[in-house]
């Protein structure tokens, strides 16, 4: 594998000339893409572009999927996620992820949902379970609204709130960057504002990439943002640069209603 | 041509703001146009019409604020959209600034045409004839995107600005020997001052022309980049 160079160590992640196939059907086409640390790196783009798909190579999730195959390489802080001695349950200990519809395990408390990465780690230390439990969920923003209902299912808390017991439980992992595919799809536009609020702090310890269908939402949150279609990355630039004034026209196409 | 919104809404709704702005364009050339010959032919009628008309300008302005403010809350445009939103917006100010120093003028030139006339009123016909090609083509450069007009602007205005101080000098050499119509040739130094100021507008206009096609902030830089 290559050694990484001064700038793949600066990065979080550099994805260099990644594609993917599903079976015979190339859906990733030489993307190449670096993510800075400590910030938010939006990906935006129709449906069926690749972007979830490249999301889901960040943390090698793409493998759940029998066909998918993947060439090129994706280093997280330097370190070859794809070499042959990586283990990826490791990779995703690294790299945590929030889905579009928030997934709590349904027969778990919200305390224990919260720890239940730890626990799945080999983890029995009650005091500092509990002390990871309430860290994670105030850095979620959520410790306030269940600290006295600590023992009651994960799932009988509201959609917004259910989606930050994700995030509380994906962070509670103390993972290097944090993946959110469409976090805020299900959700109405409060506790939309409370996951981006969200997202600003957490990004003073951690990495954040998020899909998102929604551009006001990408304009709103990320410093950087990356333009996919049809498998390929057309443009990464400045967040502001791209709502501003683009350089590619099937940018300035897209992001304007006018597909390319 | 851009290419269509997929919204059909949307470009309905740019189309609207745009031609609400040239309406309002057009108004403000004729008012200009009303005023300036109002002087040269002793028309006080005209500048009447000039001072009536500014009214229509002033609430196209509005219209242009209000449909501006309604295409960002409902479309939040970005990129080019946005842009252009945003200079049709700054566009119709500096219109409705025009449309004062129309109705100034038109104001000036009524006092003048009270009492007899001044020859030198004439000196100010190849200045207007520059403010005027100057508004028209900044106009131009808005409506068509043309960056080498817009660009041209700013060095014609220097250029204006020197027919003004020029103009001014020779009035009030002249000033002493026509002690009785010291008013009028006040009068006319202000004019050739609001002609000067509809150059600055139209230069404003250029600016914001470059603006919205390029994306490029030339304000207080000197000479234009294109």
């Amino acid at each position: 594998m290559s050694s990484p160079s001064t700038t793949a160590e600066q990065l979080a992640f550099d994805a260099k000339d990644v594609c993917v196939w599903y079976g015979e059907k190339q859906v990733l086409f030489n993307i190449n893409l670096g993510v800075r640390p400590k910030s938010i790196t939006a990906i935006i783009g129709p449906s069926g572009c690749g972007k979830s798909t490249f999301l889901r190579c960040l943390n090698r999730m793409h493998e759940l999927v029998p066909s998918a195959r993947l060439e090129g390489h994706i280093t997280l802080f330097g370190d070859d996620l794809y070499a042959p001695t990586v283990d990826p349950a490791f990779v995703r200990r690294r790299v945590g992820m929030v889905f579009q519809k928030s997934n709590p395990f349904p027969t778990m408390s919200i305390q224990d949902n919260v720890v239940a990465g730890l626990r799945l780690n080999g983890i029995r230390d009650k005091a500092f379970l509990n002390e990871q439990m309430e860290k994670s969920l105030r850095l979620a923003a959520l410790w306030d609204e269940v600290k006295d209902d600590l023992h009651k299912p994960g799932v009988s808390l509201s959609g917004g709130q259910q989606q930050r017991l994700c995030i509380a439980r994906a962070v509670a992992m103390q993972p290097e960057v944090l993946l959110m595919d469409e976090p805020c799809s299900a959700l109405d536009p409060m506790a939309t504002q409370k996951i981006e609020e969200l997202m600003q702090e957490i990004k003073r310890n951690f990495t954040i990439v998020i899909v998102t269908h929604n551009m006001q939402q990408a304009a709103r949150c990320s410093e950087q943002t990356a333009f996919l279609f049809m498998g390929k990355l057309i443009e990464m630039d400045s967040t502001e640069k791209i709502f501003g004034n683009p350089s590619q026209q099937q940018t300035e196409d897209y992001i304007t209603g006018r597909f390319g | 041509m851009p290419q269509s919104h997929t919204l059909h809404s949307f470009d309905q709704a740019l189309t609207n703001l745009r031609n609400t702005v040239l309406m309002m364009a057009s108004l403000t050339e004729r008012s200009l146009d009303n005023a300036m010959t109002g002087l040269f032919e002793r028309d006080s009628d005209r500048c009447n019409v000039v001072i009536a008309d500014d009214e229509e300008i002033d609430t196209l302005e509005k219209t242009v604020d209000k449909d501006g403010y309604d295409v960002l809350i409902r479309f939040q445009p970005v990129a080019s959209d946005f842009r252009q939103v945003i200079a049709t917006m700054k566009l119709s100010n500096n219109l409705e600034r025009v449309g004062d120093a129309a109705v100034n003028i038109a104001r000036r030139v009524k006092k003048l045409n009270a009492h007899p006339a001044l020859p030198e009123a004439k000196s100010l016909e190849p200045m207007y004839a520059e403010a005027k090609a100057m508004l028209k083509d900044s106009l131009r450069a808005f409506t068509d995107g043309d960056m080498e007009i817009a660009g041209a602007l700013k060095p014609r205005d220097k250029q204006l600005d020197r027919m003004n101080k020029d103009i001014a000098n020779q009035l009030t050499e002249a000033m002493p020997k026509q002690t009785e119509q010291l008013r009028g040739y006040l009068n006319l130094i202000l004019i050739a001052r609001s002609l000067e100021r509809v150059g600055d507008h139209a230069t404003n206009i250029a600016e914001d022309a470059i603006f919205a096609k390029s994306a490029e902030d030339t304000r207080h830089s000197n000479p234009i980049k294109v």
